[in-house]
């Protein structure tokens, strides 16, 4: 439900376009979250069925501005009050595929580990390095993603820990 | 995520400012021997910011410590700006470390009698610069790092995170051209050890070598390359640029 929700948060400031308002969502999430033009139409449009945007007048190119309705706003307001619940992550590769390394006969589980810890460690520096630049609503954004990437190193920092002092059967 | 590198041209023949050649140090002898580092080859480029990260006891102060000469090598070379660490008298190899290196300890070593700004000054005036002049430098050099306001102070007057930024101050004043830094963030918070990182990265980015030890990733990734220790040696290390964001 989050596009349509950042659609409607940045509707509250005037009415916009649809391409306006994928180059906002674009802008205040650091890029870090793409939409395409179908995407935002299509919650438009799906919006304005629920009575949370009305459309407005068309250009001369037939593009149509849209801003949000009261009940759009009243959707807004639960939405910021609600607190986001644990979702339910999608299995996670990276777990799944460790746990099979220790499992599998052969493998070299240390060499796994610390191949994904460089390949972490690169998005981390990219992340780092993006968030120089950034304004704040981009770097709060690029803040979560280091957090969620600093929490898989210290994860896989503790598994090489472990996996030194109880090598494969002691798993 | 497509930031332009902000490295000088790499291919640059400028000889690194630190660099080791198969170093190895071994505490003690027989069967109590411990490897410390066997067999590290590293280097450190003007301008590069090199962060090093590995468990706990595998080598990572006795390699800070070696690559500013405070501790000699089992075997293999060390050389700084150039010169080699081997071949230089105690006192040689002292005014070298005045001149061009600035630490960080993990433990901080503020002396406990001095104020900030007299523990800032203290290397300046140990190379013969003038107490006027050194005690300008500190307060310039601790407004710097957000001390302004702790120049008289005391370090049992200070937070950790305070005497934290002090100590940087000690290791920045005089321009020195190889900053190390042994756990620099260790009683912070991550918006103070950012904002140490910002800094150092300032001073990389001005032209010094820095290499910084951490066990926190987020600071590591500070790092144009980050080197990777396990028992004595460099397992991996992985360097910015190369590959984008997953
Ligand atoms: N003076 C010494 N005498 C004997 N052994 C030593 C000495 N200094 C260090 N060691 C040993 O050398 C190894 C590496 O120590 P070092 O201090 O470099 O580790 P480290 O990676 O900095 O660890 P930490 O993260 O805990 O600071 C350890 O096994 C340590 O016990
Ligand atoms: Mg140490």
């Amino acid at each position: 439900m989050t596009i349509r929700h950042g659609l409607l948060a940045l509707l509250t400031q005037g009415p916009r376009y649809g391409y306006q308002l994928r180059a906002e969502f674009e802008a205040s999430t650091g890029a870090t979250w793409p939409l395409n033009i179908g995407q935002v139409y299509t919650t438009l449009s799906r919006m304005e069925r629920d009575g949370l945007v009305a459309p407005g007048e068309q250009d001369e190119q037939g593009r149509m501005v849209y801003a949000i309705t009261e009940k759009g706003r009243a959707e807004l307001d639960r939405w910021f009050a609600t607190p986001v619940a644990q979702a339910d992550r999608p299995r996670d590769e990276l777990v799944i595929k460790l746990a099979m390394a220790i499992t599998a006969p052969g493998v070299d589980v240390a060499r796994v580990v610390q191949a994904q810890r460089s390949a972490t460690m690169r998005t981390l520096q990219e992340l780092t390095r993006a968030k120089r630049g950034a304004g704040a609503a981009q770097r709060l954004v690029l803040d979560s993603m280091i957090f969620q990437a600093e929490a898989e190193q210290r994860w896989l920092a503790h598994c090489e820990a472990v996996l030194a002092a109880s090598p494969k059967e002691g798993m | 995520m497509t930031t332009r590198d902000p490295d000088p041209d790499p291919g640059t023949a400028a000889a690194p400012v630190a660099r080791l050649v198969e170093v190895t140090r071994l505490h003690g002898d027989g069967a109590g021997a411990v490897h410390a580092l066997k067999g590290v080859s590293l280097d450190v480029a003007a301008g590069e910011l090199v962060a090093v990260m590995g468990p706990s006891g595998s080598g990572k102060s006795t390699l800070l410590n070696l690559a500013g000469g405070l501790d000699r090598p089992s075997s293999g070379h060390i050389q700084v700006e150039g010169v080699e660490l081997g071949g230089l008298s105690a006192a040689g190899l002292a005014a070298l470390r005045r001149r061009n290196v600035g630490y960080v300890f993990q433990d901080l070593n503020l002396i406990p009698s001095l104020t900030a700004a007299e523990n800032v000054m203290l290397p300046r005036e140990l190379d013969g610069v003038r107490t006027a002049r050194a005690r300008e430098e500190a307060r310039a050099v601790l407004g710097e790092v957000g001390a302004g306001d702790l120049a008289d102070r005391f370090p049992d007057e200070m937070s950790g995170g305070q005497r934290q930024r002090v100590a940087i101050a000690r290791a920045l004043v005089g321009e020195r051209r190889l900053l190390l830094a042994d756990e620099p963030t260790g009683a912070v918070d991550t918006l103070v050890g950012d904002e140490i990182l910002r800094l150092l990265r300032a001073k990389a980015d001005a032209g010094a070598a820095v290499l910084v030890v951490t066990h926190e990733p987020r600071y590591a990734a500070w790092a144009d390359r980050v080197v990777f220790l396990k028992d004595g040696e460099i397992v991996d290390s992985a360097a910015a640029g190369l590959v984008s964001a997953r």
